[in-house]
């Protein structure tokens, strides 16, 4: 067969050698043009780390750490901000984690092609990409307005409804990925399906799902749209989830719009601590997944 | 039907007549009785007639397609998992027929174990591969289990590889030891039938030898029905040996005198190459 195709072009030397050079002009342009996008997703890249470092590293004091926000020239820092985020997101995954895993199990392996799964999973992705902005205000309808006042408890719901859909569509996709054989193992040895499911293959996608996860904890932790509306913001030092309260996107926002100096030096230095904190999840997912490929 | 016939048939040669004679005087583990098989609309299996004689090997050969797989998958009935595929007949195990419903499918799976073509450790320590099936069944006691763990690895002799490093990752195993960790897991439940489905398709010739070797030895403990397309291991591990040829059961007979002197002139052709 190969030897057929070999003697084909010989025969025919001119025109195999036209077609080379054609092949060759087409593999370069695509060549070069790939690395030109390459180099322009780079430099945007870079060019956004690069100034937030720029920006953001004069203003990374102490005091940043250890004081509440405050009014203009007052010394405050982002300390309640920085907590408000960690407790907000944090409580986001509690809830939304156990959810999203247990809908990602179902449609895997029990709701497969029903009805019910299909529809569960068409409005999961519509959710996935839902605008931040409405699941902030359909929380606000649903957690602020009945009880009057907004709180830290609404704004981890709403990141919570942002996680959840991301979560799912991982669990899934990394159970599918499961072989067939090592469930019909599990069956074999008589384990019943929840025993298969629980121990075997999750256990088996646990990687994968776990990057899921972090991956979730990532997009929410820089959200600003969904906190408008649930957690609002909050000046004060408060751990009370019932009140309003802080967050670094939101205090980004707030700061990054004034017209003060240390504010707008405390915004930049904010986004700075956003940046690294999700690109640090992204690079313990990426040695995770590494790790356990090997 | 295979008793009958082996008693009937003029002998092709001495000894094969005597392991054939010693053969069927042995009790029938599981008596398949006029078993017809439906992946929906597909018919592939027609009423199959075939006795599994206890503490013997039975191979099961024929190309592909022919419903040999199919056929070990009603035996544990695996084919459950699958809406849409459904027997139709008889299967007789421990004096009741395992297609009956109301069964308890888990109970029946752990009397009757499988092993698979490819290897399938499952995602956690050695050690847990094996405590795994025999923790769905029993309430053993740590030192007990350990007991259990071990000898069901000496069993498949593996132990002396892994004893160092039971709490090790078991998919960290080559693929001969993940397929002998395979089949210690599945005697660790202490089943009466062990179903292997092309154990060895996806090892090496020495890794495909020791499971060989290993066959030999379980059978004095365990009723065991292999499914090979390699037809000098069915030759080398089999007492008695099926062929399937498009759903149907061909011929059945002693291992000797199947090779030597088939009655069908299908299987005559199927184990001298000329097809399959």
């Amino acid at each position: 067969m190969t030897r057929q195709v070999f003697s084909q072009a010989a025969g025919r030397p001119q025109r195999s050698g036209v077609l080379a050079l054609r092949r060759k002009m087409i593999d370069k342009l695509a060549t070069g043009m790939s690395w030109l996008a390459m180099l322009i997703v780079v430099f945007v890249l870079g060019s956004i780390l690069w100034t937030l470092l720029k920006n953001g590293l004069p203003g990374l004091t102490l005091s940043l750490f250890t004081h509440s926000m405050g009014a203009p020239g007052a010394g405050g820092g982002l300390a309640n901000a920085i907590v408000g985020s960690l407790l907000q997101t944090g409580l986001s995954i509690l809830l939304g984690a156990p959810a999203g895993l247990l809908t990602g199990i179902f449609l895997a392996e029990y709701g497969a092609d029903s009805k019910l799964a299909r529809t569960v999973r068409f409005v999961s992705d519509m959710l996935l990409s839902a605008p931040s902005i409405l699941i902030g205000l359909f929380i606000y309808m649903l957690l602020v307005e009945p009880f009057g006042h907004f709180s830290g408890f609404s704004g981890a719901a709403a990141l919570a409804l942002m996680a959840m859909p991301i979560i799912v569509r991982t669990t899934e996709d990394m159970l599918r990925l499961v072989p067939v054989s090592m469930r019909e193992a599990g069956i074999a040895l008589g384990a019943a399906k929840w025993r298969v499911i629980l121990f075997i293959c999750v256990r088996a996608a646990r990687g994968g799902i776990m990057t899921g996860v972090l991956l979730a904890i990532a997009r929410v932790a820089g959200e600003t749209a969904p906190l408008l509306f649930t957690s609002l913001g909050n000046s004060e030092w408060s751990l009370d989830m019932r009140r309003p309260m802080a967050s670094l996107p939101v205090a980004i926002y707030q700061y990054a719009g004034s017209a003060y100096q240390d504010w707008m030096q405390q915004a930049w230095t904010g986004a700075l601590l956003v940046t690294m904190g999700v690109l640090i999840i992204n690079i313990v997912v990426r040695v995770g997944i590494r790790g356990g490929r090997t | 039907m295979n008793e009958n016939t082996m008693q009937v048939m003029p002998p092709a040669n001495g000894e094969a007549d005597a392991s054939a004679a010693a053969l069927s005087e042995r009790p029938i583990a599981i008596q398949v009785n006029d078993l017809d098989f439906y992946y929906g609309k597909t018919h592939a299996l027609h009423n199959i007639t075939l006795g599994f004689p206890e503490r013997s090997v039975t191979g099961m050969i024929g190309p592909s397609g022919c419903g040999k797989s199919t056929l070990l998958r009603v035996l544990n009935r695996m084919y459950d998992l699958y809406p849409g595929q459904r027997a139709t007949g008889e299967v007789l195990f421990a004096g009741q027929n395992i297609l009956g419903s109301g069964l308890d499918l888990n109970a029946l799976r752990s009397r009757v174990g499988m092993v698979f073509q490819k290897p399938t450790p499952f995602p956690m320590s050695i050690y847990d591969n094996i405590a795994f099936g025999i923790r769905l069944h029993e309430r053993v006691s740590r030192s007990e289990m350990d007991g259990r763990v071990e000898d069901a690895l000496r069993r498949v002799a593996l132990w002396p590889e892994v004893k160092d490093r039971l709490q090790a990752s078991a998919t960290a195993l080559s693929g001969g030891q993940q397929q002998r960790l395979c089949i210690a897991r599945t005697i660790a439940v202490r089943p009466e039938v062990i179903l292997l489905d092309e154990p060895t398709s996806a090892l090496d010739p020495v890794s495909t030898a020791r499971i060989e070797e290993l066959l030999d030895e379980l059978k004095t403990d365990f009723t065991i029905a292999i499914v090979t397309h390699n037809m000098q291991q069915a030759a080398r591990c089999a007492d008695q040996v099926a062929f399937f040829y498009l759903g149907e059961l061909v011929e059945v007979d002693s291992t000797a005198r199947m090779f030597t002197a088939p009655r069908e002139s299908r299987t005559q052709d199927y184990i001298t190459g000329r097809f399959g």
